[in-house]
């Protein structure tokens, strides 16, 4: 019967998952209760509830969505890293249902969220107004899901169908599908996320606008992605059963990926504000006026220095590449620096009824906004530690899977 | 012995004896070895006790000279040796300075990488003596080879070749200079 010489049984989750998992549901329904709580009996702070809930669904979500995104990315282009990675990623996309559900609070709240929720006098949201309703913005929500949600169940499938393929002509049949899926999967994958972020966060501010606003999530959110499935394989890696299938190699392979994102990230966010310093119309450059100021000038100083100059030099090294705790280290501290970023991108934008005038630090910052990160977190760390145990750890069927282990023993 | 001898060449069968060897040829306390196989083979760099590569930081260094001659070159002709206002910027406008500085940094660092490599590893090299040896054309096919050269400094002609005799070699030759 088996057609490799892998068992499923040898490979299921280790024990300590269902402890993180448990850990995770306690931290996180406990802050979505606070949150949920604040947001439905106080009129007066429902905004900021919500502002702040989409603070920790943008960052969260994202790493789920990444999650999604590296998996179409790894079967167009093939690779150890990717089928070591492989059920890390699935784990992480079939979260993608509890990250709907978590987008609910925003579609109900909406009207508390957005300034062009309302109907104004102002004669740009006028003009916005066909696309920018409520109506229409929860139908584009549900369209969005419904695009990853056929991408996720279609390379769930699969990978799943392999896992009991009875020939190896079969195994290899629905990888190659799988394949030939993924890669206008991944056109669309950009486009559906370059939409989802304009919808959800650019538009907190209805006036301003970026041509680049996409892909700063598209390489922000993948980022996200590799350092959480570094930080989960460093846990892994030294217990069973996934102390024998990984090594130094995929570590390595790995980092480099995160060099290249760090780099990426820091290209379309320096393309957008080139592009906005070179045409320097007042509409666009109050974005960085705003945030090249004070406290935000700070934030952005730190995200200069240690969102790209350190984690780039840092990755530069070889050895930290290779030693899975040091980079699961730097991979935690990229992804607080990514919250930070989510932080800056979402934190001074314009609230409702102030006439599209920006916020500085003291008056935007609330409690609600470092709560609520942990509220979305661990609910969607305990939906990916579960959807984690339904599965062996690595695709025991693909037929380069043997290849991919010996690769990470290798120099 | 008419010639004057380059080394000592020992013939394998499969990669692994290869490998095998070189640990043995390592802590024997030989330097100047080299191996040669059809493929590469990751191990052999541990194996053979090179040393890793000064590569790396050579193309840093490329890069950082790239940089700064791309920043430099424009402040001076924006600043100092030309300067014109265009579109009501400052003469130093770092934002607009940015692209030039990173392809400089960008092409010299793949500079040095590629002539670094080629530099490093004495190429181009018309001649090596071990093509002397005409099995040693199998090296690209089927193949492993060790090779001792007498320079090194443990290196005696009836000694060396006893020993890499006891390497399960198939063959030993003398590599003629």
């Amino acid at each position: 019967m088996m057609i490799s010489k892998f068992d499923a049984q040898d490979f299921q989750a280790p024990e300590q998952v269902n402890g993180w998992r448990t850990i995770s549901l306690g931290i996180g329904g406990i802050a979505s209760v606070i949150i949920l709580v604040i947001a439905l009996i106080f009129p007066e702070y429902r905004e900021q509830a919500l502002r702040s809930w989409l603070l920790g669904f943008i960052f969260w979500g994202g790493i789920g969505i990444g999650c999604l995104g590296i998996l179409i990315l790894q079967y167009v282009t093939g690779g150890a890293w990717g089928v070591i990675s492989r059920r890390i990623l699935e784990a992480g996309s079939r979260t993608l249902p509890v990250i709907a559900l978590l987008f609910v609070p925003l579609a109900i709240g909406a009207t508390s969220l957005y300034e062009w929720s309302h109907l104004s006098d102002d004669p740009i949201i006028q003009h916005r107004q066909p696309y920018l309703n409520v109506g229409w913005w929860i139908f584009r929500a549900v369209l969005y899901f419904v695009l990853w949600g056929v991408m996720t169940v279609l390379l769930n499938r699969w990978s799943g169908r392999q896992d009991g393929a009875a020939t190896y002509d079969e195994a290899a049949k629905l990888s190659a599908d799988a394949s030939k899926f993924s890669g206008p999967a991944l056109a669309f994958f950009i486009l559906v996320v370059s939409f989802a972020a304009i919808d959800w966060v650019m538009t907190l501010d209805p006036h301003w606008y970026s041509t680049m606003w996409g892909f700063l999530y598209v390489a922000g959110w993948g980022l996200s992605a590799f350092c959480f499935v570094v930080t989960i394989l460093a846990f892994l890696v030294d217990k069973k059963p996934m102390n024998r299938v990984l090594g130094k190699r995929h570590f390595h392979d790995i980092g480099k990926l995160m060099l290249a994102l760090v780099m990426v990230w820091a290209y379309f966010n320096f393309s957008q504000y080139l592009i906005i310093w070179s045409g320097n119309l007042p509409e666009e450059t109050k974005w960085y006026i705003t945030r090249m100021d004070g406290a935000w000038g700070a934030i952005g100083l730190l995200l200069l220095l240690f969102h790209f100059a350190f984690p780039f030099l840092v990755l530069l090294n070889r050895d930290i590449k290779r030693n899975a705790k040091w980079l699961a280290i730097l991979a935690v501290f990229i992804l607080l620096l990514r919250l930070l970023d989510m932080y800056y991108m979402i934190g001074p934008s314009p609230r409702i009824g102030t006439h599209g005038k920006e916020l500085d630090f003291l008056s935007s910052f609330s409690w609600m906004d470092l709560v609520a990160p942990f509220a979305v977190g661990g609910i969607w760390l305990w939906a990916f530690f579960g959807e984690l145990k339904k599965r062996p750890l690595v695709p025991i069927n693909d037929p380069y899977l043997e290849n991919a282990i010996n690769h990470g023993k290798g120099h | 012995m008419d010639n004057k001898i380059y080394g000592l060449l020992a013939e394998f069968d499969t990669p692994t004896q290869l490998v095998e060897a070189a640990r043995k040829v390592r802590d024997a306390g030989y330097k100047k070895t080299d191996a040669f196989s059809p493929f590469p083979l990751h191990e052999i760099d541990e194996a053979l006790g090179i040393k890793r590569s000064i590569l790396p930081f050579l193309v840093l260094g490329g890069g950082i000279i790239g940089l700064l001659t791309g920043l430099g070159l424009q402040y001076f002709v924006h600043v100092y040796d030309y300067p014109i206002i265009v579109g009501g910027r400052p003469f130093f406008s770092l934002p607009s300075f940015i692209p030039p500085s990173y392809e400089l940094t960008i092409l010299l660092a793949a500079f040095t990488a590629v002539l670094g490599m080629l530099a490093l590893n004495g190429l181009p090299q018309p001649y090596h003596p071990v093509f002397n040896v005409p099995r040693f054309a199998l090296a690209s096919r089927e193949k492993f080879f060790l090779l001792i050269e007498t320079k090194d400094a443990k290196f005696d002609y009836d000694e060396t070749r006893n020993f890499m005799q006891n390497l399960n070699a198939q063959e030993v030759f003398d590599v003629e200079e």
